[in-house]
């Protein structure tokens, strides 16, 4: 008896289990260096030590609070970033005038590196909090500006035009045209700004900060904690895969809406 | 006729595109003078114009400049190459892309400067973890690309080069390679871009030897802005220059493409 439905089934599983060949290869290769003792504890500690040190830091509260301040910072810069986007962005699109004023200025300042601008902002605001939040702004600001440019820019004008011959209220023109076309492009620039604000604001916590995820890999790197550093750059990594993923999912879902 | 009024209304709008600019730095001057505080940070215009004099004068910029720029540039070749290479691999073996796939998009997920302190602690803060910074940046994309452009080969020239019976070789160079060259060719422009970023960005973090970045870093904690904007403007020029450079090498590729 043949069971096709197995056999695939098999072969996703077979498959699946084969992509965890190199990564599982790679740990073990880590564990059996430390067990042998190759590099000296400064340079490289077992997963187990950095799992250790992970529930360790978590428990005495002072990981969760180093994640808490980051994502605090990007949380209010992010905000700030994506409203001043969007509304120069739409102004933009909207407004000959406005486009003429400002867009040779805002594609110059694009052209710069937000990492850049991190020494300007240290001596213009210090290096507490508000530095770190303009920071983020300046970094989550232009993606959406961009994409909000483009978004609305792209309304279907013949579609606005037959809701013109048809005499749609405006709450519906909002509701069925206008929020439809504009929200989804304007949703994917918030999901890159979102990305670039997070490396952002870690460079910025490792050069100039008393707290934060990036303070902690510094501090860290200064005394030789290299479980600590890989902690960091483990959680930078998470955090950002999951904000990022978090998006694409509620991107999805807009799209769906969108179709609907 | 239409010609005088077509440039008219080309400096009419150039003009416009000077307000903003012009009012910045007429508000900043203005700062300038409001008192000693406000000095130290917003440095008069004419203050910032001797320091580039200065420094372009004494060949600090230049010197600076070109040392980010080589180490860019040394980068990207590496990075292209091997990205290059590594991407071969897995577009023509499975076995590599299971091998290298999930190390690869695991990798990924961290930030590049996410790994900064890592890589201090390994590799120290010189040339060679500055060039690393780089080669990674550009090996990503590189990968990605050239993976892509190797796998999504026209099915019908692998049926051409059956009928041929090309070997592996033959089929690799006459078919493979061939389809993918577009591909790889904006996965390098795409490279340049994110280098540029990476450079600036492991110079400011890393901040050692000459550079863009080491000499902003130095002049932040020596409140020199005049030096951090001089260095702000060479970054956001030449970052221009490349884009605007790349985006007319796509225009003149895609004619050619569709020429051919």
């Amino acid at each position: 008896m043949r069971l096709p439905g197995f056999r695939v089934l098999g072969g996703y599983l077979g498959r699946r289990a084969l992509l965890w060949i190199s990564p599982l290869a790679v740990l073990l290769l880590w564990v059996a260096v430390c067990r042998a003792g190759v590099f000296p504890e400064q340079i490289l500690v077992s997963p187990g030590v950095v799992l250790d040190t992970f529930v360790e830091l978590w428990a005495s509260g002072e990981l969760p609070e180093h994640i808490g301040l980051s994502l605090y910072r990007l949380a209010w810069g992010f905000a700030l970033g994506v409203f001043l986007g969007v509304a120069f962005g739409v102004s933009m699109a909207l407004s000959p005038l406005v486009e003429k004023l400002f867009s040779p200025f805002f594609n110059a300042v694009r052209q710069v590196p937000s990492i850049a601008f991190i020494p300007v902002f240290i001596l213009m605001f210090g290096v507490e909090e508000t530095f770190k939040i303009v920071i983020v702004t300046k970094a989550a600001f232009f993606p959406v500006a961009v994409a909000a440019v483009d978004a609305v820019k792209g309304i279907p004008q013949r579609l606005v035009e037959v809701a013109k011959v048809y005499r749609l209220p405006l709450l519906p023109l909002v509701r069925r045209l206008i929020l439809p076309s504009t929200v989804p492009p304007i949703f994917t620039g918030m999901r890159l700004s979102l990305t670039r604000a997070w490396i952002v604001l870690v460079a910025a916590e490792l050069l100039a900060s008393d707290s934060g995820i990036g303070q902690m890999m510094e501090m860290g790197r200064q005394m030789f904690r290299i479980d600590i550093v890989m902690v960091g750059v483990a959680l930078t990594g998470v955090i950002g895969f999951t904000l990022d993923r978090g998006c694409q999912l509620m991107e999805w879902r807009l799209i769906r809406w969108r179709t609907r | 006729m239409m010609f005088a009024t077509a440039m008219k209304r080309r400096a009419f709008s150039l003009l416009q595109g000077l307000v903003v600019p012009v009012l910045l730095v007429g508000v900043w001057e203005l700062l300038s003078r409001q008192s000693a505080t406000y000095a130290y940070v917003f440095v008069s215009v004419e203050g910032i114009w001797e320091s580039s004099l200065e420094l372009l004068g004494s060949g600090e910029l230049a010197l600076n400049f070109l040392a980010t720029l080589r180490c860019a540039l040394q980068s990207i070749l590496i990075g292209s190459l091997l990205g290059i290479g590594v991407g071969t691999l897995m577009g023509i073996s499975r076995i590599a892309e299971i091998l290298i796939g999930p190390l690869y998009h695991t990798v990924r997920q961290v930030p590049l400067l996410g790994w900064i302190p890592l890589i201090g602690l390994w590799f120290g803060t010189g040339e060679f973890a500055k060039n690393l910074m780089v080669v990674t940046a550009v090996f990503y994309p590189m990968v990605l690309h050239t993976y892509e452009g190797i796998r999504n080969v026209e099915k019908h020239y692998m049926e051409v080069g059956q009928v041929f019976r090309f070997n592996r070789w033959q089929r690799f160079v006459h078919i493979l390679l061939p389809n993918a060259w577009p591909s790889i060719f904006t996965g390098f422009l795409n490279a340049l871009a994110f280098a540029w970023v990476a450079t600036i960005g492991s110079e400011l973090l890393f901040a050692t030897g000459p550079g863009l970045g080491g000499l902003m870093l130095i002049a932040q904690a020596a409140s020199k802005m005049e030096v951090v904007i001089v260095c702000i403007v060479t970054i956001g020029l030449t970052g221009y220059l490349m884009n605007h450079g790349i985006a007319r090498i796509r225009k003149w590729l895609l004619k050619w493409r569709y020429a051919h």
